[in-house]
């Protein structure tokens, strides 16, 4: 039985199981793989998307949830990369691996629309996030300064 | 400079090969893509028309510039700096290169046209600064610039000194005419030089060790494209997921397959027997048995999560075997702390005469130390894609040792290596988890039974956890005499672990070499839990022993810890050790006085000197702590200083060093695996905690006036995971009065008042 959800603006059909975590209906059934696997128990933050503006862990968020609101995944962040945290990312060399930057981004994008001038400890508790290689005092210094307003990009 | 067009291409060939850089300019009709790399970066066949040089670089119409790099990239960097090579000597402009992986197809029908470079060690993915992979790529650029001038100046007719390359474009500098790379190098590529040019001297460089490029993918990784190994899509695909036996070498007894052959998208299940690694002609560069296969069912489907929620479903039945002997962590610990009290069956290393050395000692230390099994815990679990057809495979993996992969297809299938395409993925962490290829071996024998269609097997971060190559657990038995002046005279150490532990960093590192008395032994103890690298094997749990045993010999003497090792290794014949240290003692604000319940501690430690001074990278760490008076720990600051000779990018560095301490930190605070009835016990992040932002450090400090200069540049990854720990356990003591012997140090009661 097809299920209706809506991603990135866009109204997709869905043929799977409604118990299915939105995680692997992005991944596999829509094939939108920018968000990521890491845990399966919403303990690492990699698959995090947005419901709604709001940050979800989507690897425990069954499909049947997921009809009737409004999905936003890496994919959807911006059309062209252009959100001022993607344009950091870029600049400041945060990622090393890179696997969990797009749940730590959209933990980050989330974080700066409920808190403009988030505080250390703001960013302490809403980006919670799982990095292995240890690129936090890079995204810590990111979110603060997208918060400063200043996306100028550096000449080297 | 004289420039020849008479001679075809395959003399061109056999005459830049001779020159010592294996020269080869193609090009073909790809776009430019600008700065980043591609989305997916395996090898793809040439493009119609394309002609191919060479197989280390080719320059298309269009100016792109494809470097062909081996190592994979697990977010070190390996194809920035491959790139950064390249544009010292070329002339392009850095947004036209674009790094792709060199086939290990093609290495081995072509006369190991990559791995001749660096052997074994070519597809691995450590190490992609060594002084042979920088003098390919810059021998190889040069003299592909060269030719580019040669043909422009022959074009023009004029003399080759008078045209200059740079940003992509030839100029010919008396009449400022001008024309790029695209358009004259179907010339150049028929151009024979006299003789090839040098590269130039480091005192030239204007990009390497100048420009601080940021990774080349990084453009990919924040709008989600970039393509790890779990990422791969082939038409056709199915999906496995799979479960090896609980306990490491156990058996499989019987699976019900009908018990869930009904459920939804379920295609087959199946079950892998370990292969006997049959002796072949393969030559891997690391020994097949190192990934010999586990028993295992896994359950394919249509889709991941139809394939899991089915394997959760399916009654398998398991021998556990001999491993089920090892009941508790308890009896494993004790098995190793009983073996390091009596003489160990290997003698490691042997000098002086230790007998004579503690009776003359002034003072005597012992102490007993241990570390746990410990996993990588990469982000990206376990996983892979293989089609297996009757006489060829393909594997799409995140792997970390691409050329054992390669030849671990082949042994697992039986099919001609010729005909065995291994297809390197983007990787999401590793950490040495990647190298032996047990996760290729798994992919491969599950997509062997469902021949035809790519599978893709993922593990579950259980899965994933529960069956590493686990860092091995290790106790150390220490005795040192101090002479008069209070330094170490004298050393007996003994050591065991479980098989594949490694007494790298105790036997090789500067202490052992700087005290005139010392006897080291091992002993293994046969666990069958199965090990492998983890971000400097054997190293990361020495230097925690070795650094926190220095502070013991410093306070039992009442000399400041970091002036004790300042004279200690003072002796030592590498003065890089003494310029980090005092570099850190300056930075870190050492002896300032500090409020109780506060500490600084010091460590310094090398990987990968193997013996040798001025080799490897030197790190000191300096951390300072507080412990509440409830025994809350929280580290206040980092400070690093640190001497790898020389440096290319201090960016990539920068982060290396501090991702290489927050791993470290990691091991040292919260990681240790638990074994019960021979299972491993924690399967995810909610009992192996992970530091995240609120309890890692906010502030580490990386200082670079720790560089001696010597002339190499090293690993910088492994190092400071080393030194972290023993850092901060030295701190704890100053500030709690509590010597810490084992990780992690979670489980301490840090409390005082």
């Amino acid at each position: 039985m097809a299920i209706s959800i809506d991603v990135n603006g866009k109204a997709l059909e869905v043929d799977a199981d409604p118990a299915t975590p939105l995680l692997w209906v992005l991944r596999d059934h829509l094939g939108m793989t920018g968000t990521k696997f890491g845990c399966g128990i919403a303990q690492c933050g990699a698959c995090t998307v947005h419901v709604d503006g709001h940050p979800m862990r989507s690897c425990q968020y069954p499909l049947s949830a997921a009809a009737g609101h409004k999905i936003t995944t890496i994919e959807g962040l911006s059309a062209d990369s252009s959100h001022p945290l993607q344009q950091l990312w870029i600049e400041m060399n945060v990622p090393q691996c890179g696997y969990c930057q797009a749940g730590m981004l959209m933990a980050a994008a989330a974080l700066l629309k409920q808190i403009p001038k988030p505080t250390d400890e703001d960013i302490d508790q809403y980006v919670s996030n799982i990095c292995r290689c240890g690129t936090y005092p890079k995204v810590r210094a990111a979110i603060h300064k997208a918060a400063e307003g200043n996306t100028s990009r550096s000449t080297t | 400079m004289s420039a020849d067009t008479s001679l075809d291409r395959r003399q061109f060939v056999c005459s830049t090969l001779a020159a010592g850089g294996a020269l080869v300019i193609g090009f073909g009709d790809r776009p430019a893509l600008g700065a980043e790399a591609q989305t997916i970066i395996w090898d793809k066949p040439n493009p119609t028309g394309a002609i191919e040089f060479t197989p280390w670089i080719s320059i298309a119409p269009d100016d792109t510039v494809v470097v062909r790099v081996t190592a994979p990239d697990i977010g070190q960097g390996t194809l920035t700096q491959a790139a950064a090579f390249v544009m010292e000597e070329l002339g392009t402009s850095w947004d036209k290169i674009r790094p792709e992986y060199g086939s290990t197809n093609r290495d081995y029908k072509e006369g190991k046209v990559y791995s001749t470079v660096g052997g074994g060690q070519s597809y691995f993915s450590g190490r992609s600064t060594g002084p042979d992979r920088m003098k390919t790529y810059m021998q190889v650029a040069a003299s592909a610039r060269e030719r580019l001038k040669a043909a422009a100046a022959e074009h023009w007719g004029v003399k080759v000194a008078d045209v200059e390359a740079q940003d992509s474009k030839l100029t010919h500098k008396p009449t400022g005419r001008s024309l790029r790379f695209g358009e004259v190098v179907a010339r150049a590529s028929k151009v024979k030089l006299e003789t090839e040019p040098t590269p130039k001297d480091r005192s030239q460089w204007t990009f390497l060790g100048k420009k601080n490029p940021g990774k080349v993918q990084i453009p990919d990784i924040v709008n989600g494209s970039l393509v790890y190994g779990i990422d791969v899509r082939q038409p056709n695909m199915v999906y496995a997921a799979l479960r090896q036996s609980p306990v490491q070498g156990g058996k499989l007894v019987s699976y019900d397959a009908d018990a869930v052959k009904h459920m939804p998208g379920v295609l087959a299940v199946i079950a892998i027997k370990p292969n006997e690694n049959k002796p072949s002609d393969l030559k891997p560069p690391i020994p097949l048995g190192v990934n010999t296969a586990q028993h295992a069912v896994a359950v394919i489907a249509e889709h991941y999560w139809q394939a899991r929620t089915a394997l959760d479903a399916l009654p398998v039945q398991w021998d556990d075997g001999p491993g089920a002997r090892w009941k508790t962590t308890e009896q494993m610990n004790d098995a190793v702390l009983q073996a390091v009290d009596k003489p160990g069956e290997k003698i490691e290393k042997s000098v002086g005469d230790i007998d004579t050395g503690f009776k003359a000692a002034q003072k005597i230390i012992e102490a007993t130390y241990h570390t746990p099994f410990c996993e990588q815990a990469p982000l990206e679990p376990l996983n892979g894609t293989a089609l297996v057809t009757k006489d060829r495979v393909d594997v799409w993996h995140p792997t970390q040792h691409t050329l054992l992969a390669f030849y671990t297809a082949a042994d697992q299938t039986g099919i001609a290596p010729e005909n065995v395409y291994i297809h390197q993925t983007y990787v999401g962490g590793r950490f040495g988890r990647g190298v032996f290829c047990d996760d290729v071996r798994m992919v491969v024998a599950v997509a062997q039974q469902f021949p035809g269609r790519p599978v893709h097997t993922i593990w579950s971060r259980e899965e994933s956890t529960r069956q590493g190559r686990y860092r091995s657990m290790l106790a150390g038995k220490f005795k040192i005499g101090l002479g008069a002046d209070g330094m170490p005279t004298t050393l007996l150490a003994r050591e065991s672990g479980g098989p594949g532990f490694s007494v790298s960093g105790l036997v090789d590192t500067a202490f052992p070499q700087v005290i005139p008395n010392v006897h080291i032994e091992s002993q293994v103890v046969p666990f069958h839990i199965l090990t492998g690298p983890y971000r400097g094997p054997g190293y990361n749990s020495n230097a925690f022993m070795i650094e926190s045993l220095i502070d013991e010999c410093a306070l039992a003497t009442g000399i400041d810890p970091m002036d004790y090792r300042l004279k200690l290794y003072g002796k030592w014949g590498d003065p890089g050790w003494v310029k980090c240290l005092k570099e850190v003692r300056e930075k870190s604000g050492w002896g300032q006085p500090l409020p109780k319940g506060q500490g600084r501690g010091v460590a310094i430690a090398n990987w990968a000197m193997r013996g040798n001074a001025n080799a490897g990278t030197t790190v000191a760490t300096v951390a300072k702590v507080e412990v509440s008076e409830d025994g809350k720990l929280k580290i206040l600051q980092v400070d690093i200083a640190f001497d790898t000779g020389r440096i290319f990018n201090a960016e990539a560095v920068t982060v290396e060093l501090q991702g290489g301490t927050l791993f470290g930190l990691n091991m040292s605070m919260n990681e240790g695996l638990h074994i019960k009835d021979g299972q491993v016990v924690e399967g995810n992040f909610d009992t192996y905690p992970m530091l995240r932002m609120a309890n890692a450090p906010r502030v580490i400090n990386v200082h670079f006036g720790g560089l001696s200069d010597f002339p190499r540049y090293v690993e910088i990854g492994e190092p400071p995971a080393g030194t972290i720990g023993p850092a901060v356990a030295n701190a704890i003591f100053q500030a709690s009065g509590k010597r810490l012997r084992s990780t992690p140090f979670r489980l301490h009661d840090l409390s005082w008042a």
